[in-house]
């Protein structure tokens, strides 16, 4: 199983928390992006000729491109592979209030069939701390203009432990959620990175970090509600009706291949990885499929495999754990791995603790 | 030919010029070329040039107006006093060098002090005339009222600038006694120093005061008792030179097949093994190491490296002493003695650097006699082996005179430290309006923590100490033990007087719980004295990781934290279940004020 991940690293504004690979105000060089785009996977496609299972456009904010964009994209595809358009899983993320109706009805015309939404929170206060461009109200119309152009397979982001986030805040943006009835939800505490506004906005505004209990409290919640709700929790943070888990990232957590398109993508070929450089003029300016800087590391795959793997609730089968024995009954023993099925799997303290499990196995 | 000869030392505080004074009179008299020079050409380790400390003396010869200079380089710390006085036995002269911003610090009044029991002539010289702040009226002032040198003896100089150097050279001349001593009488040679190499074996740095001293002569070493034959004999350059013969009155090197330095003391007498001196010359002590600590490698398997590390340290290090030892906690490690505590940073660093091991050192400690019910008595170098209380009858330690120099206005200051210290004030001295110099006798335990930190951060940096120790004394002191997620953990066991068990009980428990990292449990840590509990805290147990995601498929960012995170623990010495960091280890010489 291959998957392809196409990077978008334009935004309208950055939000305050975001350290990826993102610009706002550069929408100019859209055009040149995606030629450029095109110029790197071409090649690759031919090239290896893969049986490419997923197609990913993530960001930056990929529906700040043009269906005309999307078309180029997918036809160069098609027109490459044999790719079952109609039973793949074609996924988009997107931010409330940057399409409309017709636009995400052009993509989901285009064969686009999942749609990922940066809802975030449904609290208007806590949108703004947190610099987004939306409102809850935005959210609500552009998960109702999603349906009815078509998407039946709908995802939101949400994050918790938001600066100044109570417990009953925190229940009811998933309540919220619930009502509208997403085939799949992925719930992340903030993470505060160093050197984002959110950073700085620490330090000068009067913000309340939520604590460790309560995050803990947070996610416990999240848990038992959308197990409850019928979400089947099948990653730490990821939550899907049945059916409805995400290929693409269960492709990731399978420590599967992939390639990666764009400004600082990442690829995994066969072992080995690499990435892009994080600059979208550098990179608009490359040439084919070796944009410059690719310089591939061959890490040893066992460790990646295990930490990627134990993410998913089901865990890992026990062969896969060859050599760290040692480790995994320590583990057993803390109260944080457990066997099941013939498989090792976090117990629930595990789940909460899966840095300090993973770190056991680099 | 004695009457050419001039053996002299330069003494001073820290950072008052002496390593750049001694560059500039070998560049004066040619016996360096400017070519050759590099910054403080005597201190030869990285680690005293890094720290501006000599740790090791030496030696090297000038020639000047027909006339041999023999300049003794001193150790620069008062762990070394020791050495610094055999040093100084090796001379008939010294050059007291005081900064001309400073004025007399602590250490200046330490080294004058043994050079007048060596009854060396001193030269006083203000260095550092050249700066802005300089006041050499109100130093000159100082050398009056505390040395009583008439301020028309006293030399202006500026080494860093080259003035005054001839004036410093003439004054050797004239002032300093030439050496006395017999040529005929039976050999009497004073080892001031010594290093291994791992060539030629020990070079012993000596002093000719009878006799005289060639190759192929057979030796013996009065204090250690051991005999040699001498290999070569020599004087002192930047290398070593080569003679026949060295005889009374002399400064040279000496090489006998010496295998460690340990045979070859500092203090000890070098003599004639088949017509030798009828005694030693006077001032030998055999060492005694002050202040304990274990070592202990971080990796169990590092034990045997760690042994040979330490073996070899030894093998120029005749101070540091050793054994294996066993602790519950920290499995086999290694009991070492030094002279002080910047010895002890000085090996292990070196342990860490030259040989890279990585390991764990316990706090330091004092060395204690427990007197015990029996009426027998033994020394305690390690707190977790004192007996039990019901068995002691009192338990002595180590006592100093400490001189402090400090400003005025921070007198009130430096008496409030030195008391909560467990210091007696003996005595207070007006050096002039502004200056001060404050005497105590204080237990060594409590120096050998952060006492000298705490002095510097009550008066901001102005003050100086130094201290000679005096004795044992009995105190009232128990042995408190530390409890970690339950277990005892030997290694941090620590002696405190019992009327400040609870107050120190409880700093180190928040000391511990700060610097101990989180664990998935809950760990209680417990200060007790015997049964009793003296103080309690908790460290929370971590609950909740942060959650992730990785980000477009950036595997190896999130596995490069994994590692950061794991290498942080590759650090810390497990306990039980909890990983201890080398903080912890240390926390109890950090308590504050």
């Amino acid at each position: 199983m291959t998957s392809l991940y196409i990077h978008i690293p334009f935004c309208k504004k950055k939000c305050n928390y975001c350290d990826f690979v993102s610009y706002a105000g550069k929408e100019a060089l859209i055009d040149d992006y995606v030629d450029a785009l095109i110029r790197e996977f071409e090649p690759l496609l031919t090239t290896f000729n893969f049986q490419l299972s997923t197609i990913y456009f993530g960001g930056g904010t990929p529906t700040l491109l043009e269906p005309k964009h999307f078309d180029k994209i997918i036809s160069t595809i098609i027109c490459h592979l044999s790719f079952d358009i109609g039973h793949s899983e074609i996924s988009i993320e997107s931010n409330p209030g940057t399409a409309d109706k017709t636009k995400l009805k052009a993509l989901r015309e285009l064969g686009i069939n999942r749609l990922s939404i940066g809802a975030q929170s449904f609290n208007d206060k806590q949108l703004q701390i947190i610099g987004r461009i939306h409102n809850s109200k935005d959210i609500l119309r552009f998960y109702d203009d999603a349906r009815s152009a078509g998407f039946d397979n709908i995802n939101l982001d949400l994050i918790f432990a938001l600066p100044n986030q109570t417990f009953e805040e925190w229940k009811s943006d998933l309540q919220t959620a619930i009502n509208l009835g997403p085939e799949h939800l992925s719930t992340y505490n903030l993470q505060i990175e160093e050197g984002t506004p959110l950073y700085l906005q620490l330090t000068t505004d009067n913000l309340q970090l939520t604590n460790e209990e309560e995050e803990l409290k947070m996610y416990e919640y999240t848990i038992e509600t959308l197990t409850t709700a019928g979400y089947k929790h099948y990653e730490i943070s990821n939550f899907a009706k049945p059916g409805f888990e995400c290929k693409h990232n269960l492709n990731y957590w399978k420590n599967g291949n992939y390639i990666g398109v764009g400004a600082g993508a990442h690829s995994h070929i066969n072992g080995k990885r690499w990435s892009n450089p994080n600059c979208i003029e550098e990179y608009v300016k490359s040439h084919g499929s070796r944009v410059a800087g690719h310089r591939p590391e061959t890490p040893d795959p066992r460790p990646e495999t295990i930490f990627l793997g134990l993410r998913l609730l089901e865990g890992l089968s026990v062969e896969k754990f060859e050599g760290f024995e040692k480790e995994v009954e320590e583990l057993i023993k803390d109260g944080l791995l457990m066997i099941e099925n013939n498989h090792y799997k976090l117990t629930r303290q595990g789940l909460f603790l899966g840095n300090l499990v993973f770190e056991k196995f680099v | 030919m004695l009457s050419r000869i001039r053996n002299f030392s330069i003494i001073a505080h820290i950072d008052h010029g002496k390593s750049t004074l001694a560059d500039r009179l070998l560049e004066y008299t040619h016996t360096v070329e400017k070519r050759e020079m590099r910054e403080q050409i005597l201190d030869t380790m990285d680690l005293e040039r890094e720290r501006g400390i000599t740790i090791k003396a030496q030696a090297i010869r000038m020639q000047y107006q027909d006339h041999i200079l023999n300049l003794i380089d001193t150790p620069g710390h008062v762990d070394f006093s020791y050495e610094v006085s055999r040093s100084l036995a090796a001379c008939e002269g010294a050059l007291l060098l005081v900064d001309a911003t400073q004025g007399i610090e602590a250490q200046t009044l330490a080294n004058a002090n043994l050079a007048k029991q060596n009854n060396l002539f001193i030269i006083p010289i203000i260095n550092k005339i050249d700066l802005p702040a300089a006041e050499p009226e109100r130093i000159k002032e100082e050398l009056k009222n505390i040395f009583g040198f008439q301020p028309e003896d006293v030399l202006l100089a500026s080494a860093k600038e080259g003035i005054g150097i001839p004036e410093i050279l003439d004054a050797i001349i004239k002032k300093v006694p030439h050496p006395k001593g017999d040529i005929e009488k039976p050999l009497q040679a004073l080892i001031f120093d010594s290093h291994y190499d791992s060539f030629r074996g020990v070079i012993a740095y000596i002093r000719v005061f009878n006799g005289s001293i060639k190759s192929g002569m057979k030796i013996r070493m009065m204090g250690v008792g051991e005999e040699f034959e001498v290999q070569e004999v020599g004087t002192l350059k930047l290398g070593l030179i080569p003679k026949t013969e060295l005889s009374a009155g002399e400064v040279g090197y000496l090489i006998a097949g010496i295998r460690e330095v340990k045979q070859c003391r500092v203090g000890d007498t070098v003599t004639d093994a088949k017509n030798p001196a009828p005694k030693p010359l006077p001032g030998y002590k055999p060492i005694k190491p002050m202040v304990f600590c274990g070592f202990y490698p971080l990796a169990g398997e590092d034990f045997e490296n760690l042994k040979d590390a330490v073996s070899k340290l030894q093998l120029n290090d005749a101070a540091l002493y050793y054994e294996p030892e066993n602790s519950a906690a920290l499995g086999f490690g290694l009991r070492c003695g030094f002279l002080g505590l910047l010895h002890l940073e000085i090996v292990q660093e070196r342990l860490e650097r030259e040989f890279d091991l990585n390991i764990i050192a316990t706090a330091p400690n004092v060395v204690y006699k427990s007197n015990l019910a029996n009426k027998k008595s033994r020394l305690i170098d390690n707190p977790s082996m004192m007996p039990p209380a019901t068995e002691i009858e009192s338990i002595e330690e180590p006592y100093l005179k400490l001189t402090l120099f400090t400003p005025a206005e921070y007198v009130g200051s430096v008496m409030d430290l030195a008391i909560e210290k467990r210091g007696s004030f003996i005595d207070m001295e007006y050096l002039d309006p502004k200056r001060v110099m404050l005497t105590f006798e204080i237990p060594l335990a409590e120096i050998i923590s952060e006492f000298h930190d705490l002095l510097k951060s009550v008066t901001r940096g102005y003050a100086s100490m130094d201290y000679e120790i005096i004795g044992y004394r009995v105190s009232d002191l128990v042995k408190m033990d530390i409890l970690l997620n339950q277990e005892p953990v030997d290694a941090l066991s620590t002696i405190v007087p019992r009327d400040q068990a609870h107050y120190r009980g409880k700093k180190l428990a928040e000391k511990l719980k700060e610097v101990i990292p989180r664990h998935q449990f809950q760990i209680p840590i417990q200060a007790s004295v015997g049964a009793k509990v003296v103080a309690r805290e908790n460290i929370s147990a971590i609950r909740k990781d942060v959650l992730q995601k990785c980000y477009g498929g950036d595997i190896t960012r999130k596995r490069k934290l994994l590692e950061k995170q794991k290498a942080g623990k590759k650090r810390m010495k497990r306990i039980g279940r909890v990983d201890v960091p080398q903080e912890a280890f240390l926390a109890v010489l950090r308590l504050g004020k």
